[in-house]
């Protein structure tokens, strides 16, 4: 690892639908949140890096552009990182890298989408190849819910089993976004109203899938003398891994999935973790769908290849359990997708340095955050930890 | 900057349209770069590309599309968007954390099958104001060159003047997309698009798949028998709206600044041997000739006619032709290192400068009138 880096403030605004604010203001919330949450000023800030999903769902090309004033960015280096769903832990990367190569003490990284301005499931089918795969790739749904029958074919779990699992995460999702104050979605549901649900691609019902959310996300990446200077509580970045795969779906195993068991072994390796359900104290695991955040569990470590649906049903991964997952509502009920990744490592960064309010996870110390992207081909990981 | 990252090997492809498809194209370029450094994909740390979506590629989450052809299949990569030099700085810094000794550098970008430049870049507009009225990049860089040849007297066949040496320079370089020897007459005469802008004045849109390989310092010293040196580089964004911004004093001093910084310089029109810009209008070129400090405010015009940026001048400028010769949109800042590290090996060809280049300086900018500029300083 590089010189230490660490967050020491994140922004973010309320998400949701947002129509009382224009795309850059919404911008604006989040970058002067973490502004007001810190103490700091533009002025402070050596370096920014943007991000968000392709410019057909923004409404606009090379959005750094248009957001320059909202991000504070006005005269200062600038980076542009984009790398689909898990653009926002890409952007993370990019200010944890700018750090570490002692190039800048503070970067500011800010990610953000106003879906609901958009057309988010059009967008995606133009992340299809146009010739052969668009036509049947259209949109999110389509590509996870092949993804989620080839996992439950492989280790012949029973589909009642798989529902109850997929009912129990959306049930005790959407529950603990109501002690988060930012989420979008809040709405008690039942076992019965999340099985019983429309259908949107089976398996996958309307109540398995996140929502279109606006939002935007600030994070300040600090190096250590910065830290120690400003003696703030810093989360410390503790690995980093990244990994993505072939574009043509079909190509590669999205059951055993290389991407995203790789992206965790090079950030557990660099953090020195060995039994992740034992040492991690949490996970901000990207989950738009209710299938996938299981078939996760497995890529990343916390259990055996098909064993995830008794364990979530055990409450493994309950805010209670052995190892809480995704205790802010995750990404089923808040997805404002080019922040998504970036907020997932904002509440990890919360829970580390013990700021996560309501949701808080008692004495978390170590944290994973997670995003996925692409045509289920990229997977990216950021640990954080109160200690170095 | 000390010696901690050189570029070990480039490669690019041509300009003119290909019929190779965008897939093959950038494997090539791949390829050819991974056998120019003697390294497999295997040997690559890391991978950091850039491209962009849709209306330069095609495609929506670009990099997903050309993932593997690039090398990056199941690496730790990422993907820069607009600037292909911030791709480079990416890399750069991915190497100086510490985390990896290699890393392949690529920009993607095939004109051929894009839209004209202006239909891309009217998508920078605000939905809401400006995209209505048309504006464009060629429109906004109209405007400012008005402006800047009002306010310094600057006058048309000065400008002309850039695109005479540019398109010339071009028939040396095999790469090139538009080439040809044009007289101040003829670049004033051809097709006025948008007052005062002539069509010999703004750049082509063209093919450009360009790759380079980073290495540590210890790395390099293994592989490399000239590695060029990463000395230093920076960037700057402007404002947005074109009425907030002084458009004759924008953000590439502040880049440029940088940039030198770094690079410990302190008079940059003595250190630097060669310089490739990037200059989609051809006013621009004498503009980012006072940016970077090779001359004072409102100097450009009088030293392009003075000769100080010829092929035999004391810094040449493009003798690639620069942009106006060669244009895939997103990949030309890095196209522009790859010229650099050329001139600096002195494995440029027709277009080799006649001095000893020892320190070369890269710059590239997207956006209105120059809304973001970035520079990188090579050395040996």
């Amino acid at each position: 690892m590089g010189r230490p880096v660490a967050i020491i403030g994140v922004g973010q605004t309320k998400h949701g639908r947002r129509m009382d604010v224009s795309y850059p203001d919404l911008v604006r919330e989040a970058v002067m949140a973490v502004f007001n949450e810190t103490g700091l000023t533009p002025d402070d800030i050596d370096g920014v890096v943007s991000g968000t999903m392709p410019s057909m769902m923004e409404g606009i090309a090379l959005t750094h552009f248009y957001f320059a004033d909202a991000m504070q960015a006005a005269g200062k280096p600038i980076m542009k990182t984009e790398t689909c769903g898990s653009t926002g832990v890409s952007i993370a990367h990019t200010a944890y890298y700018w750090v570490a190569s002692g190039m800048a003490d503070l970067v500011l990284a800010v990610g953000h989408e106003k879906m609901n301005e958009g057309n988010s499931q059009a967008t995606m089918t133009t992340v299809a190849e146009p010739f052969y795969q668009r036509y049947f790739i259209s949109g999110a749904p389509g590509v996870f819910s092949m993804q989620s029958q080839m996992w439950m074919d492989r280790y012949a779990i029973p589909e009642e089993k798989i529902r109850d699992a997929a009912a129990f995460i959306s049930v005790t999702h959407h529950d603990s976004a109501f002690d988060n104050p930012y989420a979008h979605i809040k709405m008690r549901v039942t076992m019965d109203e999340v099985k019983n649900a429309r259908i949107i691609t089976y398996p996958v019902r309307l109540l398995d899938v996140c929502p279109n959310s606006d939002g935007a996300c600030a994070v300040i990446f600090a190096s250590k003398d910065m830290v120690k200077k400003l003696g703030r509580k810093p989360a410390w970045i503790r690995g980093v891994g990244y990994r993505g795969e072939e574009y043509f779906f079909g190509d590669s195993d999205k059951v055993v999935w290389e991407s995203a068991i790789q992206a965790a072994k090079q950030a557990y390796d660099q953090a020195g973790i060995k039994n992740p359900r034992k040492e991690l104290d949490v996970a901000e695991v990207y989950n738009p769908f209710t299938f996938q955040e299981m078939l996760f569990y497995e890529c990343f470590g916390f259990c055996e290849p098909g064993e995830s649906p008794d364990l979530v049903l055990k409450g493994t991964f309950s805010r209670k359990g052995e190892l809480p997952c995704d205790p802010s509502g995750g990404t089923l009920c808040t997805n404002p997708i080019g922040a998504t990744g970036l907020i997932r490592v904002a509440e990890a960064a919360l829970q580390v340095t013990g700021k996560a309010g309501d949701h808080q996870v008692p004495k978390a110390k170590l944290a994973l955050s997670h995003a996925m992207g692409g045509v289920d081909q990229f997977n990216g990981i950021m640990i954080l930890g109160s200690k170095l | 900057m000390a010696k901690q990252v050189a570029i070990v090997a480039v490669a690019q492809n041509a300009g003119a349209e290909s019929k190779d498809n965008f897939y093959d194209q950038a494997y090539a370029v791949t390829k050819e770069v991974l056998d120019k450094a003697g390294l497999t994909r295997d040997e690559i740390g890391t991978v950091v590309s850039a491209s962009s979506d849709v209306f330069h590629g095609g495609i929506s989450c670009a990099n997903s599309y050309y993932w593997e052809t690039t090398g990056a299949f199941l690496k730790n990569a990422s993907r820069q968007d607009g600037e292909s030099l911030f791709a480079l700085f990416y890399g750069a810094m991915r190497i100086m954390s510490g985390h990896y000794d290699t890393a392949l550098i690529i920009g993607l970008c095939k004109g051929s099958e894009n839209p004209p430049n202006d239909t891309c870049t009217l998508m920078y507009a605000d939905p809401f104001y400006q995209r209505g009225v048309g504006l464009t990049e060629t429109m906004a860089a109209a405007f400012q060159m008005r402006l800047y040849m009002e306010r310094y007297g600057i006058t048309e066949e000065q400008c002309a003047k850039v695109a005479v040496k540019n398109l010339g320079n071009g028939l040396r370089n095999p790469y090139a997309h538009k080439k040809g020897r044009y007289t101040v007459d003829d670049i004033l005469r051809s097709e006025r698009l948008i007052d005062p802008l002539t069509a010999l004045q703004v750049a082509p849109k063209s093919e450009g798949m360009v790759a380079l390989i980073l290495a540590s310092a210890k790395k390099a010293k293994e592989i490399a028998a000239k590695p060029v040196w990463i000395k230093g580089f920076g960037s700057s964004l402007d404002s947005y709206y074109l009425g907030d911004r002084d458009l004759l004093n924008g953000q590439l001093k502040n880049a440029a600044d940088r940039a030198y910084k770094m690079a410990g310089i302190t008079d940059p029109e003595k250190k630097i041997d060669v310089a490739e810009i990037t200059e989609p209008y051809a006013f621009q070129e004498l503009m980012w000739y006072e940016g970077l400090g090779f001359c004072g405010e409102g100097e450009g015009g009088r030293l392009i006619d003075s000769g100080f940026t010829e092929m035999n001048g004391q810094i040449p400028v493009n003798p690639s032709g620069g942009v106006l010769a060669n244009n895939p949109y997103v990949s030309r800042g890095l196209q522009r290192v790859v010229e650099a590290v050329l001139q600096i090996r002195g494995e440029a060809g027709e277009r080799q400068v006649s001095k000893t280049v020892k320190m070369a300086l890269a710059h590239g900018t997207h956006g209105y009138a120059g809304q973001c500029h970035a520079v990188a300083i090579l050395g040996r």
